[in-house]
C-alpha cells in the first residue's frame, strides 16, 4: 500500500506542479501589441468587454498610441507592431514609404457623414441643398461645394445668428483621413460629381486649395473634432466631417447625454459619400496577430453595436441603434481617387 | 494639494512674473498614486474642487501652472515630468504633441473670451447692445475713451485667442489669416496703435484678474469665468462690476481639455482616468458650473442660473462664433510678431539677491533663470524674447544696492552682457529685500515714463530678509502710487509661504 500512497502524493503533486505551471504559461502568454491607433477608433480599444475577450480568446491586448491616419506612417514606428489608420490611402502611404506590409486588412466600415445642427440642417434644407428622404439627411455635394467657393455668408442663408461665411469643419487632410476624404469629396464634386483621376486632378486643385487656405488651423483627430463639434455649439462648428461611427458610439455611451442633444444634432449623408475603410496594417508577426482578433465575429458584432462600425455582418440592416436618421445601408457611394491622385491632393494641402 | 512653483515658465519679458501662492499637504490623507498635473493657470480657482477630488479619489495632484506657450512647448520636448496636461484650448495640445503622447482627453467645461468693461463705461459707449465687433471697441480704445489690460498673447490662451481676434477685426476678414496679411505694413502700424492702448498686460489669465482688482482699470480681455468672479469679488468691495461685451467677430472658447500624458505607466492610467472621471461626474460639473464656467450647450443649470449674473451682461443664450485660429505656422509668425515688434515695450528692473544666504544653489537657480530670460536664442524657445524698445536693468542687492546693470536694446550682444554681468557678480552679505525694491520702484519713476512702458520689478530672493522691513515696504509701496507691479519669485531654501 505504502509505495501506492506515495505515487498518489506524487501525481497530486505533480498535477498541481503542472496546474501552477499552467496558470503562469496562461497569463504569460499574451501579447502585449503596441501601435498607432486612429483617434475614432480610441473608444472601441478602451472598451473592455471587447478587451477581455480579445484578451480570453486571442491572449492579446491591445496598446495605442493616437495619431492621424497619414501621420502614423511617418511617426517614429520602433516598438510598435500594428497601424491602425482609417483609409487605403494611409495603407498605399504605408507600403511607398515602407515597402509592402507585413500583412493587412480591412476590419471596418464607416462612411464619412456631415455632423450640424438643426438650424443649419433647416436653413440647407430651404436652399435646397440638404433634403430628406424616409427620415434621412442627404446633401448634394455639387450645391454645398459652390456655396462654400462662393463664399457665401451664413447669413446669406438666413442664419444671421451665425458670423462668417459657410464652411466644413474637417481635420487637417494631409495629416487625418477623414479630413482626408472629405477634400476628396470636394475634389469629385469640383470635377462634376465624378471621381477625379489622373487627367482631371489638375483643374481641380486651385480651387480646393482656395477652400482650404481659408480654414485657417485644422485639427489632426476626428475624435478632437467630433468632441469640439459636440462641446462648443453651433457657432463654433456649424458643419464638420466626420465618421457615421461616432455618433452611433457617442449615442451607445452616452444615452442620458445623447438624449440631451439629439434634437439639436443633425446626421447629413453627403450625397454620394465615401467610404472609410479602416484598415489594420502589422508590422510584425506579433503585430499580424491582432487581424484574427480584429476580425473575429464577436468582436466584430460589439464593434457595429458599441461603437458605430459597420462591418460585412453588421449593419443597421440587423440591429437596432438608439440614434434617428441612419440609414439602413448606405448605397449612395462613388470609389475614392487613386492613391497617386491622392497623393497630389496631400501635397497641394500640406 | 501641492503647488510647484513653475519658476522659469512664470518670467516673462513683458515684465509680469506670477508669485504662485504655496499651499501643501491640505489632505494628507492620501497614499495613492501622485499625478502630476501641467495646468494652465485658470484652473487655480478650481483648486477646492480639486482638494475634494483628492480625498475622494485616494490620487494625489500635483499641479504645475504654466502659460499655453509654454505647455505647448513642454509637450514638443516629451513632457517628462507630467503625467497629464490641462490647457486653456486644446489648440495647445494639437499644436504641442509632436510625440503622440496625449491620450483620453475631454473637455472638462469651456468659457469664452470676452472684453468685462465698467458698467457705466459700457453703457456711456453703446456697447450695451447686441452687436458690438471688435472693430468698435478698437475705435473706442484709439479714441482713448477706453484703457484695457490683457494677458500677453506668447504666454497665455486668453491673450493669444484676444490678439488674434484683432488681427481679424482689423483685416475685416472671417476667413483664416495668412502670413501675407501679417506682412501688410497697414496692418503692423494699426495693431502697434491698438496695442499701446494696453494698461496692464500680464503673464496669465488669473494673474491679470488678481492685477485688475487690485488697480483702477476701465476693461480687461479675459475668459468669461474669470470677469465673473472678478465682479463678484468688485461688488463685494462696493465696486462696480465690469458689463459682458461678446464681440460677433472676434472672440474665442477655450474648452478646457483634460489629457494623459502617456509614458508607459498604467497605475497613473489608472489614477488618470478615476480623476478625469470624477471631473465629469454630474455632482462635480455643477460645482464646476458654479464657478462660472459653462459646462452644456443646453443652457445653464436651475441652481447655478444667479452666477450667470444676466445685469452683467452675462448670456449663455446667445449663439457665439468664434474665429478661426490660423494654420500654425501663421500662429507662429504672429505671436512672434506679438514678441518682437507689435507690444508695448517693456521696462523690466530685476532686483537680484546676492546676499550671503543665496551662495551655492540660490544662486545657481537665479543665474540660470536670468539665462534663460536675457540669452536671446533661450529666451525665444519660450516665446520671451526682447523687442524693439524693451529696456531691461539688473540690480544687485545684499543689504544695500550692489551695482545696476542696463541694457536699452534688443539687441542680442547687449542682453547677453547684462547676462555676463549678473554671472559674474561676487556674493555679498546680509540681506534687505525692501531697499533694492524701493531703489528699483524709484529708477523706473525717475528715469522712465512708466505709461510708455508695461513697467515691473521682479524681485528674485530667498526671501531670507535679516530685518523685517515689510510693513515699511507696504507703506512706501502704498504711498508711491503702487503702480508698477512688483513680483517676486522665491530661490534657494525660501519657503514657498
Amino acid at each position: 500500500m505504502k509505495p501506492k500512497i506515495i505515487g498518489a502524493v506524487i501525481l497530486a503533486a505533480v498535477a498541481a506542479v503542472a496546474g501552477i505551471v499552467m496558470l503562469f504559461t496562461d497569463s504569460t502568454q499574451v501579447t502585449a501589441l503596441n501601435g498607432y491607433l486612429g483617434g475614432e477608433k480610441i473608444g472601441l480599444f478602451e472598451d473592455e468587454e471587447i478587451a477581455e475577450y480579445i484578451k480570453k480568446t486571442y491572449h492579446i491586448t491591445f496598446d495605442y498610441s493616437r495619431a492621424g491616419s497619414l501621420d502614423m506612417v511617418t511617426a517614429d514606428l520602433s516598438g510598435r507592431n500594428y497601424l491602425f489608420p482609417s483609409s487605403q490611402t494611409a495603407l498605399e502611404y504605408y507600403n511607398e514609404v515602407h515597402g509592402s506590409a507585413k500583412a493587412d486588412e480591412i476590419v471596418f466600415n464607416t462612411p464619412i457623414v456631415l455632423y450640424s445642427h438643426k438650424i443649419v440642417a433647416d436653413a440647407l434644407e430651404k436652399q435646397g441643398i440638404v433634403s430628406q428622404t424616409d427620415g434621412v439627411y442627404y446633401a448634394d455635394m455639387e450645391k454645398l461645394t459652390t456655396l462654400i467657393l462662393d463664399e457665401k455668408q451664413w447669413s446669406d442663408i438666413g442664419l444671421s445668428q451665425l458670423y462668417g461665411s459657410v464652411c466644413v469643419d474637417t481635420t487637417d487632410p494631409a495629416r487625418s483621413n477623414s479630413g482626408n476624404m472629405f477634400a476628396a469629396l470636394l475634389a469629385n464634386s469640383l470635377n462634376g460629381g465624378k471621381t477625379v483621376d489622373e487627367s482631371t486632378i489638375s483643374a481641380v486643385l486651385p480651387k480646393l486649395k482656395e477652400i482650404f487656405s481659408r480654414t485657417g488651423y485644422m485639427e489632426t483627430s476626428s475624435s478632437d473634432l467630433f468632441n469640439q463639434f459636440l462641446r462648443m455649439g453651433v457657432g463654433a462648428k456649424p458643419i464638420i466631417a466626420g465618421y457615421e461611427s461616432q455618433i452611433l458610439e457617442y449615442a451607445a455611451e452616452n444615452p442620458a447625454a445623447y438624449e440631451k442633444i439629439k434634437d439639436d444634432v443633425v446626421v447629413i449623408y453627403p450625397s454620394p459619400t465615401v467610404w472609410s475603410t479602416h484598415i489594420y496594417i502589422a508590422l510584425d508577426d506579433n503585430g499580424k496577430s491582432g487581424i484574427e482578433a480584429l476580425v473575429d465575429k464577436e468582436v466584430q458584432r460589439l464593434a457595429w453595436e458599441k461603437h458605430g462600425f459597420r462591418t460585412g455582418d453588421y449593419s443597421s440592416a440587423n440591429g437596432k441603434i438608439a440614434v434617428s436618421g441612419i440609414p439602413e445601408n448606405v448605397t449612395a457611394v462613388m470609389n475614392m481617387p487613386s492613391y497617386n491622385v491622392m497623393k497630389k491632393i496631400i501635397d497641394e494641402l500640406s | 494639494m501641492k503647488f510647484i512653483r513653475a519658476v522659469l515658465a512664470a518670467i516673462t519679458a513683458v515684465g509680469v512674473i506670477a508669485s504662485v501662492s504655496g499651499c501643501s499637504g491640505a489632505s494628507g490623507i492620501t497614499h495613492g498614486e501622485t499625478l502630476r498635473i501641467l495646468s494652465g493657470s485658470e484652473n487655480e480657482a478650481l483648486s477646492q474642487i480639486l482638494d475634494e477630488c483628492e480625498k475622494k479619489t485616494g490620487v494625489n495632484i500635483e499641479m504645475t501652472y504654466k502659460g499655453s506657450v509654454d505647455i505647448m512647448q513642454e509637450l514638443k520636448s516629451g513632457a517628462p515630468d507630467y503625467d497629464a496636461v490641462w490647457t486653456a484650448s486644446s489648440l495647445w495640445i494639437s499644436l504641442g504633441d509632436e510625440k503622440h503622447i496625449v491620450k483620453h482627453d475631454e473637455s472638462i467645461c469651456t468659457t469664452p473670451v470676452i472684453f468685462g468693461i465698467r458698467q457705466s463705461l459700457a453703457e456711456q459707449l453703446g456697447f450695451m447692445s447686441e452687436q458690438v465687433s471688435v472693430k468698435d471697441i478698437l475705435s473706442a480704445i484709439e479714441n482713448n475713451k477706453l484703457k484695457f489690460c490683457m494677458t500677453s498673447a506668447t504666454q497665455s490662451n486668453s491673450g493669444a485667442s484676444a490678439y488674434i481676434g484683432f488681427l481679424y477685426a482689423l483685416l475685416g476678414k472671417n476667413s483664416a489669416l495668412t502670413n501675407d496679411d501679417l506682412a501688410s505694413p497697414q496692418l503692423r502700424e494699426q495693431i502697434k496703435s491698438l496695442l499701446s492702448g494696453v494698461e496692464r498686460s500680464s503673464g496669465s489669465s488669473g494673474w491679470l484678474e488678481e492685477m485688475f482688482l487690485a488697480g483702477d482699470y476701465d476693461a480687461m480681455v479675459n475668459y468669461e469665468c474669470l470677469i465673473i468672479d472678478a465682479n463678484r469679488q468688485l461688488v463685494n468691495a462696493g465696486r462696480e462690476p465690469l458689463y459682458a461685451v461678446y464681440s460677433y467677430d472676434g472672440l474665442s472658447i477655450a474648452d478646457s481639455p483634460l489629457g494623459y500624458l502617456d509614458h508607459g505607466d498604467s497605475k497613473k492610467e489608472d489614477a488618470f482616468k478615476k480623476v478625469q472621471e470624477y471631473l465629469l461626474s454630474e455632482e462635480v460639473q455643477s460645482e464646476i458650473e458654479g464657478t462660472g464656467r459653462r459646462i452644456s450647450l443646453n443652457g445653464v443649470s436651475a441652481q447655478n442660473k444667479a452666477v450667470f449674473n444676466k445685469s452683467w451682461g452675462i448670456d449663455t443664450e446667445r449663439i457665439l462664433s468664434p474665429i478661426t485660429m490660423p494654420a500654425a505656422d501663421v500662429l507662429s509668425n504672429a505671436l512672434n510678431l506679438w514678441q518682437s515688434s507689435f507690444r508695448k515695450p517693456s521696462l523690466s528692473v530685476y532686483c537680484l539677491d546676492f546676499s550671503g544666504s543665496m551662495k551655492g544653489e540660490g544662486n545657481q537657480q537665479l543665474v540660470n533663470a536670468m539665462k534663460q530670460v536675457l540669452v536671446q536664442e533661450n529666451a525665444r524657445e519660450n516665446l520671451l524674447q526682447a523687442g524693439e524698445g524693451d529696456v531691461n536693468v539688473v540690480v544687485t542687492f545684499d543689504r544695500k544696492v550692489l551695482n545696476v546693470y542696463t541694457s536699452e536694446s534688443a539687441d542680442a550682444d547687449s542682453l547677453e552682457r547684462l547676462y555676463e554681468s549678473v554671472r559674474e557678480e561676487q556674493i555679498g552679505g546680509g540681506t534687505d529685500i525692501y531697499t533694492a525694491a524701493k531703489y528699483a520702484d524709484n529708477l523706473i519713476n525717475e528715469n522712465y515714463n512708466p505709461s510708455d512702458y508695461t513697467a515691473a520689478v521682479i524681485l528674485m530672493t530667498d526671501g531670507v530678509s535679516e530685518n523685517t522691513n515689510q510693513i515699511a515696504f507696504e507703506k512706501f509701496y502704498r504711498t508711491s502710487g503702487g503702480d508698477i507691479p512688483i513680483f517676486s519669485i522665491m530661490f534657494g531654501s525660501a519657503e514657498s509661504d
